[in-house]
């Protein structure tokens, strides 16, 4: 509180009643701001301690997903076990030292297999939302940028739109018969429409905003414009396809799995091992085949899940202080 | 003429926000009186309070605001310490009533207009059925609606802007209060439609004795509508007087620098006048006069002790320190002298 | 409102037209092991290329095509090769199709209730424990698979609540837990669209001038807050159709309740092309049909889409 004088007339300098010395500079200080949109961007999201610490854990899970069958005495993902005393499939063993995760009904490990499992799943999550993404920012910015074809492009998405994509799915993999490409070809095919539309509407307002108008009044070239109003949005948005795209991705592999249409059984694929698991979990003593490949999964899906709803909500600038 | 009744009386308020951990200090001790009958104008630039100001009359501050300190004396009662929305409902509509800035967001989209003036009746008159829809219709009809009975059943967005600000006018004037409150009514409007506006607001402040505050930046709304001026300016009300006094014998800096800043002022070739630098950090304390920095003519004190409210005369007074008696003479600025000769253009 | 919804149609049966025709265009490409049922091996070379020329599988694609409308039209979807072998599609469906509709209707409603009590049950403790739970549930369902949730669901319930495993017709308690899972998805689709959507309204000017009229904080939540919610919760609909169809894929086949859902399935682990075929068709008309009552629903509580016709896309 600046002093509030209680009787004015008393204990002030008479000095003080002359004319100050006029400070431009000071009259300028109220409005400073040393914003920047990825510091800010960063700041708001390490406020988030959940997300920030589901970053690390996918970090240190990717990590050792990419380290693990260099590590010593890890075990092969395919290759059958053979009990050392009676020469028969390691069958239905359950965790010890040897076998961290135990054996499956055929007597493979279940260890490597997960990590094996979460390698590949990692793979089609990230091509797939790699590949959407690209497709999809195309598509969106031609839809949004070009005025003339904006009103093709939207009769065209409001009739892709209303396709089931599950259906779509599980057709299109019956009849390429499954694979790992036939998987990421589909998972693509039904997931740019989303993108698209998201890049579109994004684009849509940008374009029309009054800072991109006064930038180009300003004589803002076209790639300034480009690099400085709108990548940092579309940035953003592609990595928060990305990181949303994993569990969808593995969501997507587990039902085709599921229904009979999933990767093949000498491909491990979290999916396959869940299934696996399902095919034993009425029995009590071996749940652990359900349950170590439903955990690792559930904390993948999870950490991308919450991790990329942070960032794209750090990324908002209304979220800035 | 009858000695001015004090309807409400403000004294030394203190609000406070907190935005994301710091606090704000929106409302600097900032005092008022508001008498019954007149039109009251709140001048200043945006930041400067203005509206937070008028919101804690009604309870209206944001969840993060609080008042801190200071009285706001109605009736008998001190509405500062109100907190429950028991309290609030007494004098929300009822006693005081706001008309906002934008007609466009106002209004409920998906409500019809009618039901929407119906709710303010039947919670102020105690109308219910058809006598509460006779009434929507006659009080369409104060405000200038035409075709009321059609109107009523129309939804906003088929309105147009000053439509829409009369039917928001029109939900105020329904909850009979006895003061009103105007936040920026006509900025969102065209040029033409303010006019209609202001001469709308004069007629029903005549028909229902309402007490109106002006919440504006724009000097020339103040000049038609206002009986009483106050100025505003980082949280704080520099000076207060009639329109006379503020417009012809302005004596905080800041008024000048106000009034300076009409363009009808302005000579012809010569560049507009124009306030150099930006209103003071809320978030820090402020020492002595928040304007000093912007001041040219700024003494040392009013960078050290905060002025009080020196009284120019019965109607007038300022918190500057060149009305201190030991303060040297500081000459008005010149154009702001021709204010009174230039007075019909404003 | 009439131009609106005659447009709408048009539009639905536009895309109808384009997904039928498409699908079945891709059908022409499913692995023709499908066609020739057991004992296909021992079939030579000649034999099979008989079976396909009576399928009309060998004919020039437009009369094909021409072909297929003609016999949908008269409500001939195929016959069934594997699954019901010389049966017609349409008999086999028939007794499927109550089973799919109930479990989707009700599970729909379900999520509907719970999920917009829970939403508003949110987004009025904002921040304490309600909508922290509400939050976890939410993530948790959004994040992992259905299909690994619903086992879970499966496995635990019946133990601790001694529900039935598989579905039986006479247990209408056996009902329960396939409604209850195909719902949480739903449910948490609508919870997290009603407690954003009110959180974002109470912002709003308008919501600030009902409190300024003086109406009472739970008289502005119901009358404006909430009678607006439900106008984007009509757009939500046509999603939570889709993925009550995804869903009974999975449940159906999981609890063994003899719905279309598992017919499909079934159609394709045995690679019944023509029960495939009919129920892809089936199941895309559906959605379609959702989707523009959703849209439809919309205009009706939207007064801004009835006289303005902006269709606003999902």
């Amino acid at each position: 509180m600046s002093s509030v004088l209680k009787k004015p007339n008393d204990r002030i300098d008479e000095t003080l009643f002359t004319l100050a010395e006029y400070d431009a500079r000071a009259a300028e200080l109220g409005g400073y701001s040393n914003y920047s949109y990825w510091r800010s961007t960063w700041q708001v999201f390490l406020k988030n301690r959940v997300a920030f610490a589901l970053l690390i854990i996918i970090l240190v899970l990717l990590f050792f997903t990419v380290i693990q069958p260099y590590l010593p005495n890890q075990k092969l993902p395919n290759e059958i076990y053979l009990d050392p005393a009676t020469k028969m499939q390691l069958r239905n063993h359950p965790p010890d030292a040897e076998y961290w995760f135990g054996t499956n009904s055929i007597g493979q490990d279940l260890w490597a297999r997960i990590w094996s499992g979460t390698r590949t799943s990692l793979y089609i999550g990230v091509v797939v939302g790699f590949l959407t993404a690209l497709i999809g920012i195309i598509v969106g910015a031609i839809w949004g940028y070009v005025r003339k074809l904006e009103h093709l492009f939207t009769e065209i998405y409001n009739i892709f739109d209303n396709i089931p994509t599950t259906v779509i799915l599980v057709l299109l993999t019956y009849i390429m018969r499954p694979s790992l490409s036939t998987l990421i070809f589909a998972m693509c095919i039904t997931g740019w429409l989303t993108v698209a539309r998201q890049i579109r509407n994004l684009i849509v307002i940008i374009r029309d905003q009054e800072y991109n108008l006064a930038s180009r009044c300003l004589g803002t070239s076209t790639a300034r414009v480009i690099t400085k109003n709108l990548l940092p949005y579309l940035v953003s948005v592609i990595m928060l396809r990305i990181a949303l795209a994993i569990p969808i991705a593995i969501g997507m592999e587990v039902f085709l799995t599921y229904i009979g249409l999933g990767l093949p059984v000498d491909i491990p694929s979290l999916g396959n091992l869940i299934n696996e698991g399902r095919l034993v979990m009425m029995s009590p003593s071996l749940r652990y085949q359900l349950f170590f490949p439903a955990i690792v999964l559930s904390v993948i899906t999870i950490s991308f899940y919450v991790m990329g709803n942070a960032f794209g909500d750090a990324a908002d600038p209304r979220n800035h202080v | 003429m009858e000695a001015p009744v004090s309807i409400l009386s403000v004294k030394d308020l203190v609000i406070r926000f907190n935005l994301r951990g710091k606090t704000l200090t929106a409302i600097r001790e900032a005092s008022m009186e508001l008498y019954k009958g007149e039109s009251l104008a709140i001048v200043g630039e945006s930041g400067s309070g203005k509206s937070v100001f008028t919101k804690a009359f009604m309870g209206l501050l944001d969840k993060n605001g609080w008042i801190d300190s200071g009285s706001i004396l109605y009736k008998g009662k001190d509405l500062a310490r109100y907190k429950t929305e028991k309290d609030w409902l007494k004098i929300r509509g009822k006693e005081i009533a706001m008309v906002f800035q934008d007609p466009m967001t106002s209004l409920n989209p998906l409500k019809t207009v009618g039901k929407q003036v119906q709710e303010a009746i039947e919670l102020h008159q105690g109308l219910k059925g058809e006598a509460a829809k006779h009434a929507v219709v006659s009080i369409l009809t104060d405000v200038g609606i035409s075709e009321p009975e059609k109107r009523y059943n129309q939804y906003p967005f088929e309105f147009s802007g000053g439509m829409r600000q009369r039917v928001v006018i029109a939900i105020a004037i329904a909850c009979r209060p006895e003061v009103l409150i105007c936040d920026e009514p006509t900025t969102a409007l065209d040029v033409t439609i303010q006019a209609q506006i202001l001469q709308l607001l004069k007629s029903l402040q005549e028909k229902y004795n309402l007490t109106i505050i002006y919440i504006t930046h724009d000097l020339g709304v103040v000049a038609h509508v206002a009986d009483r001026v106050a100025v505003m300016y980082a949280g704080d009300i520099v000076e207060i007087g009639t329109s006379e006094d503020i417009f012809f014998d302005p004596q905080h800096p800041y008024t000048w620098a106000l009034l300076s800043s009409l363009p009808q002022l302005g000579e012809k070739g010569e560049p507009l006048y124009t306030i150099y630098g930006t209103p003071p950090n809320l978030f820090k304390e402020i020492k002595g006069d928040a304007f000093a920095p912007r001041n040219p003519k700024a003494l040392k004190i009013d960078f050290v002790h905060r002025p009080p409210y020196f009284d120019v005369s019965e109607t007038h007074k300022a918190k500057t320190w060149l009305l201190d008696p030991r303060a040297p003479k500081v000459e008005r600025p010149k154009s702001i002298e021709a204010i009174r000769a230039k007075w019909e253009v404003v | 409102m009439l131009k609106y919804s005659l447009k709408r149609i048009l539009q639905s049966a536009l895309t109808l037209f384009i997904v039928v025709t498409v699908v079945f265009l891709l059908m022409r490409l499913m692995p023709e092991e499908g066609y020739f049922g057991v004992g296909s091996d021992k079939l030579d070379h000649v034999q099979k290329e008989n079976i396909l020329r009576s399928y009309g599988l060998r004919d020039p694609m437009h009369i094909q095509l021409k072909n297929f409308y003609i016999r949908l039209l008269r409500g001939d979807m195929g016959t069934s090769i594997i699954y019901r072998p010389k049966v017609p599609v349409s008999v086999i469906l028939k007794g499927k199709v109550y089973y799919s509709l109930y479990l989707g209707l009700a599970s729909i409603g379900v999520s509907l209730v719970f999920g917009i009590g829970l939403g508003i049950l949110m987004s009025q403790y904002k921040g304490k424990l309600w909508d922290k739970l509400g939050t976890v549930y939410i993530v948790v369902i959004n994040a992992v698979p259905a299909a690994v949730y619903y086992l879970f669901i499966q496995l635990y319930t019946t133990e601790w609540f001694k529900l039935p495993i598989l579905f039986d017709v006479d247990k209408p308690v056996s009902w329960i837990l396939p409604i209850v899972s195909m719902s949480l998805g739903s449910m948490a689709g609508y919870a997290m669209w009603m407690r954003r959507y009110m959180v974002d309204e109470l912002n709003k000017d308008y919501i600030r001038l009902a409190r300024a009229k003086g109406l009472k904080n739970s008289a502005v939540m119901v009358r404006h807050v909430m009678r607006n919610a439900f106008v984007p919760m009509a757009q939500y609909l046509p999603t939570s159709i889709l993925l009550t169809i995804a869903g009974s894929l999975y449940i159906e086949y999981l609890y063994s309740i003899p719905g279309m859902g598992g017919l499909l399935i079934d159609a394709i682990q045995r690679q019944d092309n023509p029960l495939v075929q009919a129920l892809v068709l089936i199941y895309s008309a559906v959605s379609i049909i959702g989707l523009f009552m959703g849209d439809l629903l919309m205009a009706l509580c939207d007064p801004r889409i009835k006289l303005e016709h902006q269709g606003g896309s999902r």
